[in-house]
Parts: C-alpha cells; sequence; structure tokens
C-alpha cells in the first residue's frame, strides 16, 4: 500500500483551483518555448485573469473522470508545472494524460517524468485503468524520450499533422498498459 | 454481440419526448404508494416542469435513466436506471419503477430489468449491480430474484413512515453471475 499515493521522489501532486491554474499559466505562456512544447494551440501569451476564466470555463464543462493537478517540489513546496489524467471514468478503462513542467531552469532535470510516474501510479493502482495514452508532437524530443523511460511504447502518429514555424511535424500518439507500468514498477 | 441493447420480449428502453415523459412522471408521483417504495425521500412532487428539466440535462458517465415503453401498446409505463456508476471500482445502482399500475405484475418490470442489466454488464462493463428493495415490497424482490440478485445484507427498521418500519433489503448481482444465467 502507497501511503503517500500522490508523493513521488521529487514531486507530489497537490490541487489548485481555476485562477491558481490561471495565475501560472500566465505565467508559464510567456515563455514560448514552454508554450510550444506543451499546447498544439498558436503560440499566445495570456493573463491571468482570461486565463482562470478559461480554468473556470473548463471544470464546468469537463465530463467526469477528469483529475487535474499542480506540481510541487517536494524540496521547497513550488509550484513548477500542471498536469493532470482526463476522462478516466468512462467504460474503456482508459484515460489520457497531460503533463508540462513551466519553470525552465527545472527542465531536464526529472521533474517531470517523476510527477507523471506519480500520475500513471494514481491511474493504475487508484483508477484501476486499463491503459494510459498522451499526445505530443515529434519536435518535443525530451518529453519523448522521458515518457519512453517510463514505459510508454509509439502506438502511432498523424504525419505533419502540426505546423510550427513553416515546418510540419508530426502528431505523436503513445501509451502505456497497466501490465507494462507494473513489472516495471514493483 | 446484442445489436438490440434496448429490446425486449415484452418492453423497450428508450428516450423520446421529455416533454410526454415528464407528464407521466408527474402523474406517477401522485401515487403514494408507488413513490414510498421507490425511495427513502419523503413522498414530495417535483412537478412536470423539474421532470423536464432532469430529463433534459446533458447525459454523463454516472447514470443512465431510460423510460420503459410497453411494445405492443407503445406506451410509457416506467422508468429504469443504471446510476452510481463507479468505473474505478466497477461498481453500481439500479433503480426501477412501473408507474402504469395496469402494467405491475406481469413481468414487463422484470424485463426492462434485464435489459438494463444487460447494459451494465456489456456495455458498462461493471462487476457487480446493487439495489435497495424495501422488506415488504415481495413483488419486486421475487422480480429481482428472477434476475439473479441475491440478498446481500438488511437494513433493519431502515424505512419509517405512516408509523410504520421496515427493513431495507440490499441485493446484488455479479457479472460472472449474470453471464453464467445469460450465456448463449
Amino acid at each position: 500500500m502507497d501511503n503517500q499515493l500522490l508523493t513521488g521522489k521529487l514531486t507530489r501532486l497537490v490541487a489548485g483551483d481555476p485562477d491558481k491554474f490561471g495565475e501560472l499559466n500566465a505565467k508559464w505562456s510567456h515563455d514560448s518555448e514552454f508554450f510550444m512544447l506543451f499546447d498544439s494551440d498558436p503560440v499566445m501569451v495570456r493573463d491571468a485573469k482570461r486565463s482562470g476564466q478559461f480554468f473556470r470555463e473548463r471544470a464546468e464543462k469537463e465530463r467526469p473522470g477528469a483529475f487535474p493537478f499542480l506540481v510541487q517540489t517536494l524540496e521547497d513546496e513550488r509550484l513548477i508545472g500542471e498536469g493532470g489524467l482526463w476522462n478516466a471514468l468512462s467504460s474503456n478503462r482508459d484515460a489520457w494524460v497531460s503533463i508540462g513542467i513551466g519553470e525552465r531552469e527545472l527542465w531536464g532535470k526529472g521533474y517531470g517524468s517523476d510527477a507523471l510516474n506519480v500520475m500513471l501510479r494514481f491511474a493504475f493502482r487508484e483508477l484501476n485503468l486499463h491503459r494510459v495514452n498522451l499526445v505530443t508532437f515529434e519536435y518535443n524530443r525530451r518529453a519523448i524520450r522521458a515518457y519512453e523511460k517510463l514505459g510508454f511504447v509509439h502506438e502511432g502518429k498523424i504525419r505533419g499533422g502540426m505546423r510550427r514555424s513553416h515546418q510540419r511535424w508530426a502528431i505523436v500518439f503513445m501509451g502505456i498498459l497497466r501490465d507494462e507500468w507494473e513489472s516495471a514498477n514493483r | 454481440m446484442d445489436n438490440q441493447l434496448f429490446n425486449g420480449t415484452l418492453v423497450r428502453l428508450a428516450i423520446e419526448n421529455p416533454e410526454t415523459d415528464a407528464a407521466s412522471l408527474a402523474r406517477w408521483e401522485r401515487d403514494t404508494e408507488f413513490e414510498r417504495v421507490l425511495s427513502h425521500k419523503p413522498v414530495f412532487p417535483s412537478g412536470q416542469k423539474k421532470w423536464r428539466e432532469r430529463l433534459e440535462e446533458a447525459p454523463d458517465e454516472r447514470q443512465f435513466w431510460f423510460s420503459v415503453f410497453a411494445l405492443a401498446e407503445d406506451k410509457l409505463i416506467g422508468f429504469v436506471g443504471i446510476f452510481m456508476v463507479r468505473q474505478q471500482h466497477g461498481d453500481c445502482m439500479v433503480g426501477i419503477g412501473m408507474g402504469e399500475p395496469e402494467f405491475r405484475g406481469k413481468g414487463y418490470g422484470t424485463d426492462a430489468l434485464r435489459l438494463a442489466l444487460r447494459f451494465a454488464f456489456r456495455e458498462l462493463n461493471m462487476h457487480r449491480v446493487a439495489l435497495m428493495v424495501l422488506a415488504t415490497n415481495a413483488r419486486a424482490i421475487r422480480s429481482y430474484e428472477k434476475c439473479g440478485f441475491v440478498r446481500e445484507g438488511v437494513t433493519r427498521g431502515a424505512d419509517y413512515r405512516d408509523r410504520i418500519r421496515r427493513d431495507v433489503i440490499s441485493m446484488g448481482i455479479l457479472r460472472s453471475e449474470w453471464e453464467r444465467a445469460n450465456s448463449r
């Protein structure tokens, strides 16, 4: 039994109200590289108020089975990113997962992988899901490498489905099954 | 594969016209005996407008309510629903009410309940379906047993109305039990 289900080695998953999500996302949206790695929408700066409104509307529209999290460091309890499991209570027993570390000086240090693995533990041990899916972009090599390390498998792509800075990139679909995650995390 | 998940031998499950469905529900809720076996809530009318609003609410994955139509008469006679769906546990509840008195005790409800169970096990992939019933509601209990429900427990004297205390029985059916009885 995990008594600290939402705590990993570097991070823990914490709750955030829509305004907190809005405030942090507005801040991170000013880093266009973060935005481009995180989202398929055109890169755009957002202000905290409008961003908060976006998250409030999302919370209202969201189908049951949405589990949004903020990522907090264990070391200094800083809020450094956000993620979530989406549509996680359907009869298919699967979910979509998202993760983004907004604080760029913490990129490439394992915070995102740690938080994502905690979300997978939550998905497989608490929600009893059969599989977890994610979507990313061909140019996000660091993310793809992190997903591979956690056990995600390349399952398909939409070739040239994404256009950024006059270049076409594949949209990449990856997935992990419970058995695969369990055998890697005994 | 069942291609006609919502058609039984006596009834079909549908959502047709919120206006006329709400009119029936508003009529049935004036039947005190019906209301008292249906729920533990105080008998208190919602009214046609409220029912209509409920029927028009966007569906979500936690509850699935159907109107029950008699096939031969093409008449709305009751409702059945799967609710409190907890996918992570594979567990849910079923509720049923035959609002039209002349269609009670003739197998219509049992047929509707069988359709709801097939929906819960084959479409929602539930592991277990549970229900609560008044211990004095012998007709309902017989119908549930016919569908394969077993008694799982009693909450003693949990229902108190009109100066009479009644036990409430919880019943349940597992997918394996249902599949064994319905394999083909």
